[in-house]
């Protein structure tokens, strides 16, 4: 049986259970940007978030990782799978960080992502797009997950809720923060240049 | 003065053009490679069926084939001829409108030391059980025979006087 471009997820899946190499690779193909796009947003580095990218999909292939599709589809199962490993990582990171000297505000203190001009800002040539990623970057990671899920892969309040674990009214509230936050960086900065 | 925060329309905008400047990032090429190696480490291709079986399976097979073969040609061979006649030898031979029908082989027949010839009349749909030609009218009508008995009672042959 061959494989379209309208083969759904669960069926990819079940043939990949079965051993077929190209419904793995069709899945991968399907779903690696999204997830990546995510992951690089999230963390700021491209070797962590392709990482990242690796891990999912081969928890996916070992069954480490069990996808229910009653409870949503797997590009969002794997945004959650994403998050959870990249506060994994930021964890590890932080326990071999030294601990910072001072903090006034909860959300400055948040551990930013790389804001150094890495690989993605290289490929992000649109200079209003860098300076969007270097703001999104100071956000702290709760706000910056449900602005790149909500502004970026157009999921919904309760997708987003689904994916962060935490319930809808949240969701609302790290928007509104993390969008006013966004806007607050976004004008220092062209204050400042 | 100046409020300290973006517009609303502004930094949907910004949002805007990071999401069409992201939209291009795709995971690098050697994560679907180690993927897919991993994924064929998982699940090594299987040999083919031929190969899967060991000698002792094919053994069993070829004795199964064999045997199948061996109860087909019993099923569809023609039925052998009746193992008292000798193949060169006609079964029925027909002689002035009767018929005589050896039901054992010639040499038995001669070797026979005390035949003797009993007479009767046979049902005429008997006479299509030995390959005789019976017309469906006179199916019910009976025909007369000799019968030629062995000594001991074992029937050697037949003589059908009229058969037609």
């Amino acid at each position: 049986m061959t494989i379209t471009p309208t083969t759904t997820d669960d069926d990819l899946l079940r043939r990949m259970r079965a051993g077929q190499a190209d419904a793995f690779a069709a899945l991968y193909r399907c779903h690696q940007g999204p997830v990546y796009r995510f992951a690089l947003l999230r963390c700021g580095v491209a070797g962590t978030a392709a990482d990242i990218v690796q891990e999912c999909f081969m928890g996916l292939l070992g069954g480490r990782f069990a996808f229910d599709p009653l409870r949503g589809t797997l590009q969002h199962f794997l945004f959650g799978v994403a998050r959870i490993l990249i506060l994994k990582h930021e964890a590890a990171r932080r326990r071999e960080a030294p601990l910072p000297a001072f903090a006034e505000d909860e959300d400055e203190a948040a551990e930013p992502a790389c804001e150094a001009a890495g690989p993605l800002a290289r490929v992000l040539a649109d200079e209003a797009a860098e300076e969007v990623r270097r703001a999104l970057a100071r956000l702290a990671p709760h706000y910056r997950d449900a602005i790149i899920l909500y502004e970026m892969h157009d999921l919904s309040y309760l997708e987003i809720a689904a994916v962060c674990q935490v319930d809808i009214g949240t969701v609302r509230s790290r928007l509104a923060r993390g969008r006013a936050a966004l806007a607050h960086y976004l004008r220092a900065h062209a204050g400042a240049a | 003065m100046e409020p300290d925060t973006l517009p609303e329309p502004e930094l949907d905008a910004r949002l805007a053009a990071l999401r069409v400047a992201g939209s291009r990032l795709d995971t690098p090429r050697c994560v679907e490679k180690e993927l897919m190696q991993a994924f064929a480490a998982r699940f090594p291709p299987r040999p083919p069926w031929y190969r899967r079986m060991n000698l002792a399976e094919w053994g069993a097979a070829g004795a199964c084939a064999t045997i199948t073969v061996a109860v087909l040609a019993s099923l569809l061979a023609p039925p052998a001829p009746y193992a008292g006649f000798a193949s060169h030898t006609p079964l029925v031979r027909f002689e002035n409108g009767g018929a005589f029908i050896a039901l054992d082989s010639f040499e038995r027949i001669e070797q026979e030391p005390d035949p003797h010839i009993v007479e009767t009349e046979l049902p005429r749909t008997m006479l299509a059980t030995l390959g005789l030609p019976v017309a469906p009218e006179r199916a019910g009508e009976p025909v007369r025979a000799d019968m030629l008995v062995a000594a001991d009672g074992e029937l050697l042959a037949l003589r059908l006087s009229a058969i037609d």
